[in-house]
């Protein structure tokens, strides 16, 4: 196992792993290389609805290794614009690529600036999973 | 509280990804499971079962008694032969399944799940009322390596006194191995040719002989492989586990095990009569597989539908990373078990379309498997 995850700075973060990267006026949604090394081995992706009206901290979609399922939780609230279908032939590109190619999808926010003040910046996510490692 | 350690932990600590299960420290994996997996289904993998229940039943009575405790034949084993069976409560529910070898007339050996040590040895104690034999559990005094794939006797006979392909499917004899004085058995849990090795006398407290062998088989070419693997493998070959597809609350009739009841044996056993009655009436649901026709992962505890009506829950699913396909086992009425007939599984919100395909095993066996043609 890799110890060294990386959190990328410019992103925002939940506490149940996902990130929200803002670019000019839609904001681009995964999750982390913490959440895609403890689920390893990415077999599945269920990818949000394109057009849902979605809210932040709602369950929109899962990513699933051989052993787990884990809920993806929007990290902002707004409309499914765009998802990345090539995670349905290549989901291991979350493994390999968490805050690139494995992006999950584009939503076009609607209360942003509301969404953020519940976000974690990079520092404060390290600080959060340093807290989960056993 | 503490996890148990087993035999070959010390090299689970270094290389694995290691979890609880069921109080045990485990790997789920030490490089990945498909990696893993299909190691075992091309060539050889090693498992560490020492976790597992290992019970010597000896005593004048031996066979009367766990022909009383196991629904398969024990009387017709003859001395070096092993048989994999149930054991059942009087009501025909699944106390375990385990396998049974006769070393002597009066020697057997009694392997049984992890999960159910405490469970199992307090059950075939409770059993021996009114027979003379004794039992020694040596689960914490013996260890236990699986070595399994189509490439196991070749890996194995490389570190081993003598040529284990002597051995047939289901029997058991000494052999040393790695200079150590070993039982290895022709049987698995992955639907491969493979092996299980008892190594005796080596305490789990000091299991220099256990680890010793498991290092020298890492040399020799096996790939360690964990639980994520050993559940994916099963599963593939339509094997039961214990816990999931199998309980106290299952029969060995609905769950397509009646070929380990032996109804010919002219002893009572446990569950025979409620067993006896349940063939009469006949089942109200079956153990069926399943595969996905659209995309998703069928999980443990996931709803089957035949349109609007629940129908079925699975009770083991996954992908199945040699057929590259999603894979279940569940419990329908027994009007579902004809392979091709449609059905539906709720994942989340969706009910995503699958059928009913064969399961013991699911994959092709002229092509993965035991019975395979060797090349």
């Amino acid at each position: 196992m890799t110890d060294e995850v990386k959190v990328e700075t410019g992103l925002y973060y939940t506490n149940e792993h996902e990130w929200a990267k803002p670019s000019e006026d839609i904001v681009v949604i995964g999750i982390s290389d913490y959440a895609q090394s403890q689920l390893h081995e990415i077999v599945y992706v269920e990818l949000p609805k394109k057009d849902a009206a979605i809210a932040q901290g709602e369950a929109i979609g899962a990513v699933e290794s051989v052993k787990a399922v884990s809920d993806f939780y929007s990290p902002v609230t707004g409309t499914v614009f765009e998802v990345n279908e090539a995670l349905m032939d290549s989901p291991e590109k979350i493994n390999s690529d968490p805050y690139g190619e494995g992006w999950i999808a584009k939503v076009k926010p609607s209360n942003w600036d509301a969404n953020v003040a519940k976000l974690m910046d990079a520092e404060k996510y390290k600080q959060h999973i340093t807290t989960l490692k056993h | 509280m503490e996890l148990r350690k087993t035999h070959i932990y010390q090299y689970h600590a270094e290389h694995g990804n290691v979890i609880d299960f069921g109080g045990f420290a485990m790997p789920v994996w030490y490089e990945g499971i498909i990696p893993e997996h299909k190691a075992v289904r091309e060539t050889c993998g090693i498992f560490d079962t020492s976790h597992m229940g290992r019970v010597y039943a000896e005593g004048p009575e031996v066979v009367k008694f766990l022909d009383y405790v196991d629904t398969n034949d024990i009387g017709a084993l003859i001395d070096g032969k092993g048989v994999y069976g149930v054991m059942c409560k009087p009501d025909g529910g699944i106390v375990d399944d385990l396998i049974v070898y006769r070393q002597s007339a009066e020697k057997f050996l009694v392997v049984y799940n992890a999960g159910n040590r405490a469970k199992d040895f307090a059950w075939l104690q409770k059993n021996t009322k009114g027979f003379k034999v004794k039992l020694t559990d040596v689960s914490d005094k013996v260890g236990m390596i699986a070595i399994q794939g189509p490439k196991a006797a070749e890996v194995l006979a490389k570190i081993a006194a003598t040529d284990p392909n002597a051995i047939e499917r289901f029997n058991i004899a000494p052999i040393k191995i790695s200079g150590f004085d070993c039982l290895t058995a022709r049987t698995g849990y992955t639907g491969e040719d493979g092996f299980e090795v008892f190594i005796l006398e080596d305490p789990v407290t000091a299991p220099a002989k256990s680890l010793k062998i498991w290092n020298d088989l890492v040399t020799v070419g096996a790939e360690p492989c964990g639980l994520g693997a050993r559940d994916s493998l099963r599963l593939e070959a339509g094997l039961w586990l214990y816990g999931n597809d199998i309980d106290e609350t299952t029969n060995p009739i609905e769950a397509g095990l009646k070929w380990v009841v032996k109804m010919k044996k002219s002893s009572y056993f446990n569950g025979r009569k409620a067993l006896e009655g349940i063939i009469e009436k006949g089942v109200s649901r079956t153990l069926v597989g399943i595969t996905l026709t659209e995309r998703g992962i069928p999980r443990h505890g996931y709803e089957v539908y035949d349109g609007e009506k629940k129908i079925g829950v699975i009770t083991s699913g996954g992908v199945a990373p040699i057929l590259n396909e999603s894979i279940a086992l569940a419990y329908l009425p027994p009007e579902y078990k004809e392979p091709g007939k449609e059905v539906q599984v709720k994942i989340r919100t969706n009910l995503v379309k699958g059928k009913i395909v064969k399961h013991h095993p699911f994959y092709d066996e002229s092509k993965y498997g035991w019975k395979r043609v060797k090349a």
